[in-house]
């Protein structure tokens, strides 16, 4: 980026190396991406559909994650871009970050005469203590 | 170096004259497209938040209506966007080392998945309409009948929705590219554009990555 200089743009000769390396760069890391991303797509799946109660959140968010880490790193070549580039994405992920905590620090720490009258909040409240997901009846 | 200093074969109009170098001007573009990203990365959060804040406060429905949609397409339809974001990965490879109709093949295979992925989600979208599993006050699903059923429904709609939208704006921009790779535009000098259509589609893929296991797999 820097390297440009004083002289303007005469200078286009930098890439020329940049571009012969490029030449012998490899498919293969996409390759192993796919594979990865397919297998990690079957264990979703498969943890999914087994209903894993309070584990099944953590779990599929979990597995998202890495899918997208691998996705961002190598599909979207952030493992190898500038610095900048890579700030502004985990900026984007920080905001996320705020946004979804504090969200959801509210709403977990609600007590029922805290929610308004008529509100949708809190309406399963009123079902059985303890009830998880998992214990649900199957249809 | 001397021989360097002219633009190296490029195609006409690549390098911008505001630019002092092409590899200023390709950090320039990559840093645009990644803003642009952030901000798309965050207009989806919106809605991620609003599905915490609604799953939380409805737990059983949720899981009851997320068992109710159609486990098959949503696998399906993650198999084919994982495998269109790795047909785009190849045609940026196959680009960069001066191939270019390979490169077209993999953006015509991108944009048949892509066709493919909307039409699965066309025929969900059909089902709910038919079994009435509508947003808001048109919801009127027989099967799942507890309070906070139609506000899933009303987020299944938005973000799979807006995602769609997405899918489609990435077909547009896809086509595009396909035309210009098929013009000789993309090559080992220079493929930033093909570049940057990629990384808009591998966003979509992204964002489904997440909608998949929490409107499918609750």
């Amino acid at each position: 980026m820097s390297e440009a200089g004083p002289s303007g743009r005469g200078v286009v000769g930098l890439h020329a190396d940049e571009s012969h390396e490029h030449r012998h760069h490899s498919a293969v890391p996409y390759v192993v991406v796919w594979i990865a991303l397919l297998v990690f797509t079957a264990l979703t799946y498969w943890t999914g559909t087994r209903h894993l109660g309070q584990w099944a959140l953590p779990i599929a968010l979990a597995i998202a994650c890495a899918k997208s880490a691998m996705v961002a790193l190598i599909f979207m070549h952030l493992s190898d871009s500038s610095g900048t580039t890579r700030m502004v994405f985990a900026t984007s992920l920080v905001f996320v970050g705020l946004l979804l905590f504090f969200t959801v620090a509210d709403v977990a720490t609600r007590f029922t005469p805290a929610t308004p009258a008529g509100a949708p909040f809190g309406t399963e409240r009123s079902q059985p203590e303890g009830l998880l997901e998992h214990e649900m009846p199957d249809e | 170096m001397s021989h360097e200093a002219e633009p190296l074969g490029l195609p006409e109009g690549i390098l911008a004259h505001h630019f002092s170098s092409l590899d200023r001007q390709n950090e320039a573009m990559r840093l645009g497209m990644w803003l642009f990203l952030a901000t798309e990365i965050l207009l989806f959060a919106g809605l991620f938040t609003g599905y915490a804040v609604y799953r939380f406060q409805f737990p059983l429905a949720f899981a009851e209506c997320s068992r109710h949609l159609n486990i098959a397409a949503g696998t399906v339809n993650t198999v084919v966007l994982i495998t269109s974001s790795f047909t785009v990965a190849l045609a940026i490879h196959f680009a960069r080392s001066d191939k270019p109709r390979a490169a077209a093949i993999c953006l015509v295979l991108t944009l048949l998945f892509a066709l493919g992925f909307l039409g699965i989600k066309a025929v969900e979208y059909t089902e709910h309409f038919h079994e009435h599993a509508l947003p808001g006050k048109y919801y009127a699903f027989e099967e799942v009948k507890i309070p906070g059923a139609a506000m899933f429904y009303s987020l299944y709609f938005l973000m799979t929705g807006l995602h769609g939208v997405h899918v489609v704006a990435g077909m547009s921009v896809l086509s595009y590219i396909l035309w210009r790779t098929l013009q000789g535009r993309y090559s080992s000098k220079y493929y930033t554009g093909l570049e940057l259509g990629g990384l808009y589609w591998h966003l979509v893929d992204l964002v489904w990555i997440f909608l998949y296991p929490l409107l499918y797999l609750i």
